[in-house]
């Protein structure tokens, strides 16, 4: 019986349907196992330990970046300051070493993101501001910040112990990405077994139903930009320590890379749908092929095509498949 | 009583005042620093600065004039950036084997393809949220740029390094006719087609009632797809046209001369007064958003203050500028 039902259920749909539910549904997914099986063929030094460890070490970064982000575009809003919070809270913890313990400077940097996250909120949720372009602007001003803090000339960092944050080991695993693993577990666990995880969800799915349930709405959905802030200035801090400089240029199309990365994981700029692992996928999806294309010596004109193409692919997917459903309601 | 004298609203005109300030707050803001700049430093009036701003007038004023067509109808496109740096790198290299007039006509059917191809990628995949567009257009500019450096090698290309005539983009670069500078006539002219264009043809009007409301549109038989189409050829027409007007004044091409003029752009359209929300603004609230953009770093630059501090104040007044459209609306 149950073997004939789903049979037919199979058949009803037939294979090339669930095929391209499952496509539709796991894009990064599919898109990192064709890369797998790519490299299976490629003469090239892709499947050592120490090429995978320095692939996830390289893209620890951008997925502790995803992680804030995530936050935000599951609630219904998105971070595009991200990329200015991160060069500017790098310089900053490397600047302040001049008169503060590196303890206190990276606090403060830290601290740097968690206030323009603060205002981030209160201009795109408490003001009701469209929050991508909202934050677009926020990350023009914090790049303009961090240029005129630098003078636009990278600033090397004095503190050797600084260096080891980003550089270091433990019994062989990165630093980074011991720090990139503590985030995810606790982000997974914000997201999947606390209150103020659910609740942005229910925001992101339906704001007006979300508030009419009592759920403070403005106050979660603001919360959700301040721990975005203090991510991205994290990751910016790690990033200063792993290159021992600070500087105002990293940051350019960050913010765009790491929000197209969260939707090519599969959490949807509609809202409500997505999480912590879609997320960490979807930069995983950019990382691995940042490594793929180089193992292939692919010249990096051509790469910046193919991330573009990859890009305008995957949101393009992301897009249709929500027309369909719309269609379908 | 005194309730009804704190309430502005009541009297006609402070309220006539407070909806002129809400709505010409550029205008305001424009008059303004001009009058500072001119007490502080006396050089600002002097006519060879005045020029100077006319010719800088160009390039920006055309990608936003563009620009503004999109955020009307409720979109957005990021992918102006990657459109210049395509159109300057070819255009300047078909000069040569191709003569000029073919060249420029090549550069203009280039930008409009990309807007075609951009509109495109919308329409195919349904994608009729601005935040959408914005990431679909931001993939498109990382395209095109980087079909910009594989067709440029990534050099810079020079004028004289074209042997052929190229007095044409000479002229549009740096000619005068009597004290007003060519870019400035040329802008005269594309402004006024496209105001009538938006204001007096069916296209314009329908572009307006599809960034208002997309259902409303299409229920009152406004086709929105087609208007969806045609504002992305324009914003890639006009994005065109100003990375002619760019590369003819600075008489060099590199495949990344477009970068920023997104952000700069949509900082332009918004201060004028165009609501991101879109359905309403026009072409005329843009050229004064220009204006208001150009002066202040014509400004600032007479001031003596940093490149840096300016991209902050670009950025801080873009931020203001969302915020206080945004209030407008409520």
């Amino acid at each position: 019986m149950t073997a004939n039902s789903i049979g037919a259920r199979v058949s009803g749909n037939g294979f090339g349907g669930r095929l391209y539910s499952i496509v539709m549904r796991q894009k990064a997914f599919v898109a990192i196992i064709v890369m797998l099986v790519v490299m299976l063929f490629a003469p090239t030094h892709f499947y050592t330990a120490y090429n995978l460890l320095d692939m996830l070490n390289s893209t620890s970064i951008l997925l502790i970046l995803s992680f804030g982000v995530t936050l935000t575009i599951v609630a219904g809003g998105c971070d595009l300051s991200i990329g200015g919070i991160l060069v500017v809270s790098g310089i900053l913890s490397i600047k302040l070493q001049d008169f503060l313990p590196m303890g206190a400077a990276i606090a403060l940097a830290v601290l740097f993101g968690v206030v323009v996250g603060f205002v981030n909120g209160f201009l795109s949720v408490h003001q009701k501001t469209e929050p991508f372009i909202i934050t677009l602007g926020m990350g023009l001003l914090l790049t303009g910040i961090a240029q005129q803090l630098t003078d636009a000339h990278p600033v090397p960092a004095k503190n050797p112990a600084f260096m080891m944050i980003g550089n270091g080991d433990f019994h062989g695993v990165p630093n980074l990405v011991i720090i990139m693993v503590v985030c995810f577990v606790l982000a997974l666990w914000l997201m999947r077994y606390t209150q103020f995880g659910r609740n942005l969800y229910a925001i992101g799915g339906d704001y007006e139903v979300a508030r009419y349930s009592g759920i403070p709405v403005i106050r979660t959905k603001w919360m959700a930009f301040v721990i975005s802030g203090g991510c991205a200035a994290l990751a910016g801090v790690l990033l200063s320590a792993k290159l021992n400089t600070g500087s105002s240029i990293y940051g350019d199309l960050t913010a765009l890379v790491v929000n197209c990365g969260v939707v090519v994981g599969g959490t949807s700029f509609a809202g409500g749908i997505g999480g912590i692992p879609q997320s960490a996928l979807g930069l995983l999806v950019f990382g691995m092929l940042d490594n793929v294309m180089n193992m292939l010596a692919i010249p990096s004109y051509y790469q910046v095509l193919l991330k573009g193409a990859v890009i305008v692919a995957i949101i393009w997917l992301d897009c249709f498949a929500q027309k369909r459903k719309r269609e379908f309601v | 009583m005194a309730e009804v004298a704190i309430h502005a609203g009541r009297n006609p005109v402070a309220r006539a005042a407070q909806a002129f300030f809400r709505d010409y707050l550029v205008l305001v803001m424009i008059t303004l620093l001009v009058a500072i700049t001119a007490i502080v430093e006396p050089k600002f009036l002097n006519p060879r600065n005045l020029v100077n701003i006319m010719r800088q007038f160009g390039p920006l004023m055309m990608v936003s004039l563009g620009m503004t067509f999109v955020i009307i109808g409720g979109f957005i496109d990021l992918s102006v950036a990657g459109i210049i740096n395509l159109v300057a790198v070819v255009t300047i290299s078909l000069i040569g084997p191709l003569g000029q007039v073919p060249a420029l006509l090549a550069g203009m059917l280039i930008g409009s393809a990309c807007g075609a191809l951009n509109a495109a990628a919308i329409l195919t995949s349904g994608a009729l949220t601005q935040a959408e567009a914005l990431f679909l257009t931001f993939g498109m500019s990382t395209v095109f740029s980087a079909l910009a450096l594989l067709y440029s090698g990534g050099m810079t290309m020079h004028f004289w390094d074209i042997k052929s005539s190229k007095a044409m983009f000479e002229t549009i670069g740096a000619g005068t006719v009597g004290p007003v500078s060519v870019s400035f006539v040329i802008f005269l002219v594309v402004l006024l087609l496209l105001w009538v264009f938006q204001t007096k043809t069916t296209e314009g009007r329908a572009i307006s009632l599809t960034g208002g409301n997309k259902t409303a549109a299409r229920l009152s038989g406004v086709r929105i797809l087609r208007s969806i189409f045609v504002i992305y050829v324009v914003c890639g027409l006009m994005t065109a046209v100003g990375a002619i007007v760019l590369f003819s004044r600075i008489t060099t091409a590199a495949p990344v001369i477009g970068a920023g003029y997104e952000t700069n752009a949509i900082l332009s359209v918004v201060v004028g007064g165009t609501t991101l929300k879109g359905g309403k603004g026009s072409v005329l609230r843009t050229v004064m958003g220009v204006l208001l953009v150009i002066l202040m770093s014509n400004c600032l630059d007479l001031l003596g203050v940093s490149t840096y501090l300016q991209v902050v104040t670009k950025g801080a007044i873009l931020v203001l500028a969302i915020w206080l459209d945004n209030r407008k609306q409520v």
